[in-house]
């Protein structure tokens, strides 16, 4: 079976204008080579600076690799051309606050992809904004809110929406989890659940909350400066982490839970 | 003894053209020595709280509460200087987004050394005396994790990552050792090492210095590993309070109950993907509140009785409003 995703030794090596972005001027990420499969969670965990968004954007194209590869079912992407692949693997980041434009409505904004990657008449596309927003737990008067009158959590499911909105087969999310509130979290993983069961969409997610983690991910990679320094099944990962750095982390949280 | 005493406070703004109560009659008290969680889903006006505390408003919204004291002092009569005093010397509050609170064209040394009250430095030259200065910023700067305080100290807060911005806040808090301490979400997004260092700090300066904290967040197992009482708020009003260990053993409010299921966590026997229990819908917006009850529409033990908002009632310290509350025989 193809898997959906591979990537092949992928590298990136800061070049000097990056230099202000990354922990140290000898930080080099990689090489990775990770396969995903459809309807598959992959959750990155790592401490701060040890590359693990840069890891998702290279993934998703928002930064170009030094050398490797990465093929989506098959097809080797190319690295200079993000259109393509923007409507198959869809990132959704972190300060939502940062990825959100102030000065044009919920709605427009949660549109734009649509417009930009779609053939859609205007009235199929409100009708897809509206129901994504219902899908994210937001209300249909959130279509003309602005942004500061969304609370963080509200922002950052703005922020799931837009990438939901084109169907995509693949969601890279960097801390998804982090601004939203227990009941719409909650709600969250399990629409995500379902649409993974659904659509068999494949999700690679970064988060410091590992006992999400824990619950919905597959396989867990542990990343500790720019390289993966562990991969394996979630419950074997936190049953028996193996090197100092998954231990590390996974008794930290271990440590939390036994007050 | 009740160091901030809230009751009943109500805040009006005006959000799309119409006046609503973004909070509605809160109550909430911070004993001396004191942690208390303050948790409740986002866009619940936790941060509205913490402004009203601070006196961090816009003058167009209209407060009003019962009681808004620090220490037996009425907050909202006094006058600005009074009240601003007591912000800098007794309450120091950790605003949510660092980035915004942050001066972005001042070095964090010359924001630190700023907010070190003047009675902490010794008399001396004034050469001496800066030493001093910044010897105290230096201390607080290491002592809240930040690792290379020597290069991050002269630094713009745009030229640091977000999560030394946020070590950083919390340093310019803690640095006038404040009585109580309001903290609006300070790990937010923090890897569980750097969470864990800062909770242990802050459990630490409350077992040694007396701290009291008022620690927002909704990161539940970072609270049920501080906090000794919570206060829950939903849609602007605040539904449950009590010690902690009660609420997580027998929460009295339905929403009380969902938030404690949300944490997988918390459920050891939870099979992994199977679906969390999740209350449904979402918190409505201000400009569609229900009538009685705010949690109404989504209460799973909604009745008839709940289009009448629920008086505060409470068993003990235990406080609650729900007209079927949940365990009360066993209480
Ligand atoms: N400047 C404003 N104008 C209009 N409405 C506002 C404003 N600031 C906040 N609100 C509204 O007040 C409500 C409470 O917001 P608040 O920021 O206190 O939420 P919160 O509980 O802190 O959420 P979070 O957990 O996401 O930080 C929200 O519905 C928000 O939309
Ligand atoms: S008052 Fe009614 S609607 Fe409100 S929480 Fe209690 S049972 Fe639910
Ligand atoms: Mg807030």
């Amino acid at each position: 079976m193809i898997p959906l995703l591979s990537i092949n030794q992928l590298t990136f090596k800061p070049t000097k204008k990056w230099e202000f972005m990354v922990p140290s001027t000898d930080f080099v990420l990689g090489p990775v080579d990770l396969t995903i499969n459809k309807g598959e969670s992959i959750a990155i965990i790592g401490q701060n600076d040890s590359g693990k968004s840069l890891l998702a954007k290279l993934i998703v194209g928002a930064v170009t690799p030094t050398s490797g590869q990465i093929s989506l079912n098959g097809q080797q992407l190319d690295p200079n051309n993000t259109k393509a692949r923007a409507s198959d693997i869809r990132m959704m980041f972190r300060q939502s606050s940062e990825s959100l434009n102030p000065g044009i409505s919920i709605g427009t904004m949660i549109e734009e992809p649509l417009r930009l990657n779609t053939q859609l008449s205007p009235e199929m596309r409100l009708e897809k904004v509206l129901k994504t927003l219902t899908l994210v737990g937001l209300m249909p008067d959130h279509y003309y809110f602005y942004k500061h009158m969304l609370s963080e959590g509200q922002q950052q499911r703005v922020a799931l929406a837009r990438a939901l909105i084109l169907d995509p087969q693949v969601i890279v999310a960097d801390e998804p989890f982090a601004a939203l509130d227990p009941s719409v979290r909650s709600q969250t993983v399990n629409l995500l659940l379902t649409l993974q069961a659904e659509l068999g969409l494949a999700f690679i997610f970064i988060s410091h909350n590992l006992g999400i983690v824990r619950h919905m991910s597959d396989r867990t990679i542990v990343m500790n400066e720019g390289q993966v320094v562990e991969v394996k099944d979630t419950q074997a990962m936190f049953a028996d982490p193996e090197h100092p750095s998954s231990q590390k982390l996974i008794n930290a949280h271990k440590a939390l839970l036994t007050y | 003894m009740i160091i901030l005493d809230i009751k009943n406070l109500t805040l009006e703004i005006e959000s799309n053209g119409v006046l609503v109560k973004a909070l509605d009659k809160v109550s909430l008290t911070i004993q001396e020595n004191e942690i208390r969680a303050l948790v409740g889903e986002s866009g619940s006006g936790k941060s509205l709280i913490v402004r009203a505390i601070s006196g961090a408003l816009p003058p167009q919204w209209i407060v009003t509460a019962d009681r808004l004291t620090w220490r037996g002092q009425n907050l909202l009569s006094m006058t600005r200087a009074q009240r601003q005093a007591i912000m800098r010397r007794d309450i120091a509050v950790i605003f949510q987004d660092p980035l915004a609170s942050l001066d972005p064209s001042a070095t964090l040394k010359d924001q630190l050394v700023e907010s070190i009250p003047q009675e902490f430095i010794p008399k001396g030259w004034p050469w001496q005396r800066r030493k001093a200065r910044l010897r105290i910023a230096q201390q607080i700067m290491r002592k809240v994790g930040i690792k290379d305080v020597h290069a991050a100290i002269n630094k713009y807060p745009h030229e640091l990552s977000l999560d030394i911005c946020q070590k950083f806040m919390i340093a310019m808090a803690l640095v006038s050792q404040p009585t109580l301490l309001i903290a609006d979400d300070p790990t937010r997004g923090m890897e569980t090492n750097t969470k864990q260092q800062i909770l242990t700090l802050l459990a630490q300066l409350n077992k040694t210095r007396n701290l009291s904290i008022l620690f927002v967040s909704h990161d539940l197992i970072a609270i049920s590993a501080m906090a000794h009482s919570m206060t829950v708020l939903y849609c602007g009003q605040s539904v449950e309070s009590g010690k902690m260990k009660a609420m997580r053993r027998r929460p009295l409010h339905p929403y009380t109950k969902a938030l404690m299921d949300s944490a997988p966590s918390f459920s050891p026997d939870l099979i992994p993907k199977s679906p969390l229990v999740a209350m449904d819908g979402t918190i409505p917006t201000l400009q569609h509140l229900p009538i009685g009850c705010r949690l109404g529409p989504r209460c799973p033990r909604a009745a008839k009785e709940c289009v009448q908002v629920p008086e505060e009632r409470s068993i003990n310290e235990h406080k609650y409003r729900c007209h079927y509350p949940m365990h009360v025989e066993s209480v």
